[in-house]
């Protein structure tokens, strides 16, 4: 089947079979391997993309959906100058990850979390982040880093101070 | 947990010490890691396993004939019946067995791989496993350890025993004839499992032509494995490459050669010059990859009237499941179970005897803290116990009877060598963290006033770390692994690469041997570069397991780092003509020491060392390098201690932690944001396996919590905020370290269970502790009472 889709701005034709999954397109077809797969079976999180600005679980999705859709992985992030994202910036500040396996999902679970809520406190961003499995961590670099990430990212969106 | 640091400028401070920014990290958060997963290669193929539905069956017959009509190639255990996994050891009770590639006579688990089919993609090798058709005649089952087999898994085995072994020390009758309480306990712990977040893959390339193997693969272990493949492919072991690129996880799962492994290397080779990739779904990980912790304790314990421990006696059996775990074999929960018992306490009379039994499951291995979150959850409950007969505290019991640091060098009742002795010091941290008098006095108003009842528990342990050739891991195999290698390299322009035999799954090795390097060397961090995982480029490593690398790896990298620095200082005197011992180098420059203004620089030598001969002194090699081992010869015990104060609801059954502090004394502290990582990490696991994580088999052999849906991991939501202090008692290797990537787990299971004991009165005797199990304690209590 035809199915075009935009990935991290970047218009994709893609005659694809209709049983492939969305994570197995972005990551075989489209060579985006950023996104990981930890279960295929919608329980990780690993896989979370962002579908027209919602998260999805690319691994539950069946690539045909995402057909007219704008979709946004890990690789869509950092500056096209290579300036890290304010969130990946944070959990490489705040040890947010170890062996990186599941921060693409959280980044993008993160990344969600403070545009619809800016100033979530670490309870409202455990029970947010609780989609996303990280056996490494213990959480605790995950939610140091998604609190100074929401904090720079409110000081970057205010007004420039006035005295 | 504090930021990581921006060494840009950072000049000549020393990088050991401080959170500087992970060399990892830029490449994980951008997308771009390279997991095994990510591989792509020309003309790649992809491998599913036909596994067994059955957890013990004949097989009667196997057709591949759909299969192969349809296009595919299909292999099965006739095609690689030449070839078995043969976990050897020397132990004098071990029964050695043998584990097929693919199965073949007959299957032991469900989810054992029967036979392997290729395909152009995942999805076709899927389609193809269907046309694959597999007879089976059932044969009765056994998932219990503790339980006679009807048929028994190995016919080597017929009572299931694949190895036993006592320790003794003393006298345990004498002991307890003395003994003021002898407590007795049934102790049965949760199989559970590592489950990283990336599960199991591999790719491997036969090039015909070269009779060379090139195997990537997810492992943590890539030496081993290529010493392995080499033997049993029959193979000259420099016509085999092992390559571990980023690993997203291991814990231990990984440490292990699988038969899949060994069946992609055996297609790899039955099709030259085609990559053959297999990539590991979470269902098939959960029923294939090792298990492990499904333990019984049969324990009793004396003690004198004032709590101090007089004998131990216990009676383990591991469920070691359908196979000695190759190359650790079946001895490797057991006999851990054994020798750590006694953990941090002082003991005199000791008998245990443990036994690993083979069941109709999956094979169990290596898992973070091997046997000690069980071995110690038995030690501490029987503490506990004691402590409620003799009407002391848990702090007190505990106090009365730790190794202290005049008790220095211990031999422990099973003639380990205990060379800490700061478990006090961490409890009595712990206890501080923790507030232990304010949630004593919170309980106290609770009971008196009402209100969700309050728990306090506690465990104290020691985490063997670093083991060197005389402590060596495993039960005498035929290898020892004591040690390490590592090559620094100085390159004509200055800047320095790293070949280290050390692995990472997460733990940040890239960041910590370049610390290590740039300080020992006297070069910035940022002028180091290390490469890792790669049996070509390094020139050994045993990996990672038992919390040895910072150790042994990082010894390594400091020896080699100083024998260059030695090299640079040499030449440079040559140079300068000046004497060597005037010189020092720091950020990259030379000086001589009391004058304002570096003379030379690292680069400017390293220009001499390769590219200008004419100018090298008299006697001195070109080139830049040095490579060199480093065994620690006996381990280094890390102490430490954890404490919780946690809350029930009486109606749901559900416990709550409101307070979890751990303090262990990792000795010199070389990154603080990895130590705190790897121990709140391990926290983590602990509490999973304490609280939700348990495979469970019924009476069939037929794993009832195949998905992460039932097989619960624990979330943000459920782990609590995390108090992690740290006690730095330098050890006695080059940097002062004590391996830190174990002992997190070790406590949770006796901390959590004591918390619950504290709080209800009550004794738990099973893990994990659920909301079900909880509800089932109180109302046993209501029932007695
Ligand atoms: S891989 Fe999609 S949720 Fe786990
Ligand atoms: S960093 Fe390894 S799973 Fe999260």
């Amino acid at each position: 089947m035809d199915v075009t889709v935009s990935v991290n701005g970047e218009q994709h034709r893609l005659d694809i079979e209709p049983r492939r999954t969305l994570a197995d397109a972005l990551r075989e077809d489209l060579g985006l391997t950023g996104t990981h797969l930890g279960c295929e079976h919608g329980v990780c999180g690993a896989c979370t993309v962002l579908v027209d600005g919602e998260p999805a679980r690319a691994c539950l999705m069946f690539a045909v959906q995402a057909d007219g859709c704008s979709v946004t992985t890990v690789e869509g992030l950092a500056g096209d100058d290579g300036t890290l994202h304010p969130v990946q910036e944070a959990f490489v500040a705040h040890h947010g990850l170890q062996c990186g396996f599941c921060t693409p999902g959280m980044l993008i679970s993160a990344l969600h979390l403070l545009e619809t809520d800016p100033d979530p406190s670490r309870e409202t961003i455990r029970a947010e982040m609780s989609g996303n499995i990280c056996r490494c961590t213990g959480y605790t670099g995950i939610v140091d880093a998604v609190e100074a990430a929401s904090s720079t990212m409110r000081d970057a969106s205010r007004p420039p101070d006035r005295p | 947990m504090s930021d990581a640091e921006d060494t840009a400028g950072a000049g000549g401070t020393g990088s050991l010490g401080r959170s500087v920014r992970r060399k990892e990290d830029r490449r994980l958060v951008t997308g771009h890691g390279r997991f095994v997963s990510d591989l792509q290669l020309p003309r790649m193929r992809h491998v599913a396993f036909v596994r067994s539905p059955m957890g013990h069956a004949r097989i009667t017959g196997v057709d591949t004939a759909a299969a192969v009509d349809a296009g595919y190639r299909v292999f099965t255990g006739a095609d690689f019946a030449g070839v078995v996994l043969r976990a050897r050891s020397a132990l004098p009770s071990y029964v050695e067995t043998d584990q097929p590639v693919l199965a073949w006579g007959k299957v032991r688990f469900a989810g054992e791989p029967v036979a392997a089919v290729v395909a152009g993609d995942r999805y076709r090798a899927e389609d193809a496993c269907e046309l694959v058709e597999v007879d089976y005649d059932p044969l009765p089952a056994t998932v219990c350890a503790w339980a006679a087999p009807q048929v028994p898994v190995h016919a080597a085995a017929p009572d299931n025993v694949l190895l036993e072994r006592r320790f003794e020390a003393g006298s345990v009758e004498a002991a307890f004839a003395a003994a003021a309480v002898v407590v007795e306990r049934e102790l049965v712990t949760n199989r559970h499992a590592g489950n990283p977040m990336e599960c199991r893959a591999g790719v491997a390339l036969w090039d015909a032509a070269e009779r060379k193997l090139t195997f990537w693969s997810g492992t943590q272990v890539p030496h081993i494995v290529r010493n392995m493949l080499a033997e049993l492919l029959d193979l000259p072991e420099g016509n085999v490459r092992v390559i571990a690129p980023d690993v997203g996880g291991g814990f231990g799962v990984k440490a292990v050669l699988y038969p899949e492994d060994v069946a992609l290397c055996l297609i790899a080779r039955g099709m030259p010059g085609v990559p053959v990739k297999w990539v590991e779904d979470r269902v098939e990980h959960l029923a294939a990859a090792t298990h492990a912790r499904d333990h019984r304790y049969l324990i009793s314990a004396g003690f004198a009237s004032d709590g101090a421990l007089l004998g131990v006696q216990a009676d383990v059996s591991c469920n070691v499941g359908a196979y000695s775990v190759y190359p650790w074999t079946a001895g490797i929960e057991p006999l851990m179970a054994g020798g750590l018992l006694s953990g941090p306490y002082r003991l005199d009379n000791y008998r245990c005897t443990v036994r690993g039994v083979a069941t109709n499951t999956a094979p169990s291995g290596p898992y973070r803290g091997v046997a000690r979150p069980a071995s110690v959850f038995a030690m501490e409950t029987v503490l506990d116990a004691a402590a409620r007969e003799l009407g002391l505290s848990g702090v007190d019991i505990r106090r009365r009877n730790l190794i202290r640091p005049q008790d220095i060098p211990y031999t422990m009742p099973s003639r380990l060598v205990d060379d800490s002795g700061h478990y006090g010091a961490c409890l009595d941290a712990a206890l501080e963290a923790l507030g232990y008098e304010q949630w004593r006095a919170e309980q106290a108003r609770r009971r008196a006033e009402g209100g969700a009842p309050i728990g306090i528990g506690f465990a104290v342990y020691n985490e063997l770390t670093g083991l060197g050739r005389a402590a060596s891991a495993g039960p005498r195999m035929p290898f020892r692994t004591g040690h390490d290698a590592c090559t620094v390299r100085v390159n004509p322009d200055g800047k320095v690469t790293v070949f280290s035999g050390v692995t990472s799954q997460g733990q940040g090795l890239e960041t910590t041997v370049a610390q290590i390097v740039a300080d020992g060397l006297g070069v910035g961090y940022d002028e180091v570069e290390v490469r890792i995982g790669d049996t070509d480029t390094s020139l050994w490593g045993f990996g990672a397991f038992s919390s040895r690398q910072a150790v042994i790896g990082g010894g390594a990298a400091h020896r080699s780092a100083v024998a260059v620095r030695d090299k640079v200082l040499a030449l440079a005197a040559g140079l300068l003509e000046a004497a060597v011992e005037d010189l020092r180098i720091e950020g990259g420059q030379i000086r001589v020491v009391g004058e304002p203004t570096p003379r030379l620089s690292v680069a400017e030598v390293a220009r001499v060392a390769y590219l200008e001969s004419n100018r090298l002194p008299a006697g001195i090699e070109p080139g830049l390098e040095a490579t060199q081992f480093y065994d620690p010869v006996r381990g280094a015990f890390a102490a430490g201690a954890q404490a919780a104060a946690v809350e029930v609801d009486r109606t749901t059954g559900e416990l709550r932690i409101l307070s979890y502090v751990c303090v262990e004394d990792a000795g010199r502290v070389m990154h603080p944001q990895i130590v705190d990582g790897q121990i709140a990490g391990s926290i983590a696991q602990g509490i999973g396996g304490a609280l939700y994580e348990h495979l469970v088999y019924d009476e069939d052999g037929n794993l009832s919590t195949g998905t992460l849906l039932d097989y619960l991991m624990p979330t943000s939501a459920e782990i609590p905020e995390l108090t992690i202090g740290h006690l730095a008692r330098p050890a006695a290797n080059p940097l002062g370290v004590r391996g830190v990537g174990e002992g997190g787990t070790l406590g949770p299971n006796a901390v959590l269970a004591g918390a619950l004991g504290d709080a209800l009165g009550v004794a738990v005797d099973t893990l994990p502790i659920t909301p079900a199990t909880v509800w089932s304690l109180m109302r046993g209590q209501e029932a007695g009472s």
